[in-house]
């Protein structure tokens, strides 16, 4: 049966792999495909993390290097790591050139009010901005790596996961801490230890592809000096420390606005901090024909962490006057995205 | 149930690709099938499915660079 979108959850009839049946609800739904989220991994994970976190070193300067974007999601997770876990931790964030004014002030109160110590790092901005071009006009990323995220989104994660782990080994902080949510990331990798150079081999088809254009400078954004490579002996746990909690949004918005979280107004429907994220998904659709946020969102209706209503919002929830901004800020015209050609399965 | 079976089957259920997607010789990364997180998600399958606990020094091309090597790897941890 063809439809535009599932009647029970979000997902797009262009979504790889979907299909619906008499009723209209789609074949994720139906569970007749595996989508490798179910309770028990979570519950395997939260024991990992209790015995992992007993370990933690009295030594150390910090425990954990947390990834804090200055979004709800990434508030509420360093909340939980200083309050509930009681590690020490370092927030580092990217800043883009993209981050709301809103969210740079929600990054500065709440880092003050928990007490802990901050790194902002931003990359040169014309050279994140090729970067971003080039995920636009170049196929950077496989499809298959593309489901629930923009190009656009993964080549400022991949910077932000390098660069985390790089102020993790300099540091000799055990464990990273990430804000992802179950969704955005399989539940078999809520914990997860990788190892450095088969990753950094397996990216070098993506990073070539984005040295071409943006210059070889760039690789130090995504890779770790060969002298730091060299020394390590074990590499940190990297957890995602919100897949563990069961909680809405409305919860996480009210659990944070006390130490100084606001909502910013002049983001798109699918974040909380980032300004760029608008554009990133505008250029998803036009290549896939459905939201990078489909899948995530559509967990959380199943879980009942989210209405249907409220996950459309979202994804509807796209202003053309950001979207244009961030095209004027990129140097990108409308004309130039209606030339890209749809990879659609 | 065969070990290569077995996994083409959890690809083809968790990563949205058909069976003649995949090319069993070449890395599931490089084909564009997984990313890093799909490296996770399969050894995670190969903990459930054969108890195999893979150390982060094991997740190597050696042992994860196609199908036929993970197979290998299975292999070898069993025997």
């Amino acid at each position: 049966m063809s439809m535009d979108r599932c009647t029970r959850c979000i997902l797009s009839g262009a979504f790889p792999g979907i299909s619906f049946d008499e009723n209209g609800v789609c074949s994720f739904c139906r569970d007749e495909i595996i989508a490798s989220t179910d309770a028990t991994a979570v519950d395997e994970a939260r024991k990992r993390v209790d015995a992992l976190f007993s370990q933690k070193g009295v030594r150390v300067d910090y425990d954990a290097v947390i990834c804090y974007s200055g979004g709800k999601d990434s508030t509420y997770t360093l909340k939980q790591a200083v309050e509930k876990y009681r590690l020490k931790v370092l927030a580092f964030t990217l800043d883009n050139g993209f981050i709301s004014p809103t969210a740079f002030a929600n990054i500065r109160r709440v880092v003050d009010n928990l007490g802990v110590d901050h790194i902002l790092f931003r990359p040169a901005k014309a050279v994140f901005n090729k970067i971003i071009r080039t995920c636009v006009f170049e196929k950077v990323y496989l499809p298959g790596s593309l489901r629930r995220i923009s190009a656009g989104c993964y080549a400022c994660i991949s910077m932000v996961n390098n660069l985390a782990l790089r102020l993790a080994l300099e540091k000799k902080a055990p464990f990273i801490i990430a804000g992802f949510t179950l969704g955005q990331i399989p539940a078999n990798a809520i914990i997860y230890q990788n190892n450095y150079r088969f990753l950094a081999d397996s990216r070098k088809r993506s990073l070539d592809i984005l040295k071409t254009q943006a210059g070889p400078e760039i690789g130090k954004y995504f890779l770790l000096p060969d002298d730091l490579v060299d020394s390590v002996t074990t590499y940190p746990y990297t957890i995602n420390l919100l897949c563990l909690e069961e909680v809405t949004e409305e919860q996480i918005v009210a659990a944070i606005a006390p130490i100084g979280w606001q909502a910013p107004q002049d983001v798109d429907g699918c974040s909380s901090n980032c300004r760029l994220n608008v554009f990133n998904n505008y250029v998803h659709r036009l290549k896939f024909g459905y939201s990078p946020y489909e899948l995530e969102l559509s967990h959380l209706i199943r879980n009942n962490l989210l209405s249907r209503s409220e996950a459309l919002e979202k994804v509807r929830k796209q202003p053309q006057d950001q979207l244009e901004s961030v095209m004027r800020h990129l140097q990108i015209t409308k004309d130039q995205l209606l030339q890209i050609v749809p990879v659609r399965k | 149930m065969d070990i290569k079976y077995a996994l083409v089957e959890f690809l083809c259920k968790n990563f949205m690709v058909d069976e003649d997607e995949i090319d069993l010789n070449e890395s599931l990364i490089d084909q564009g099938i997984i990313d890093s997180f799909g490296l996770v998600e399969i050894s995670a399958f190969l903990e459930s499915a054969y108890g195999i606990v893979t150390q982060q020094e094991q997740m190597v091309r050696d042992n994860f660079g196609s199908v036929h090597k993970i197979v290998a790897y299975v292999e070898r941890w069993r025997s």
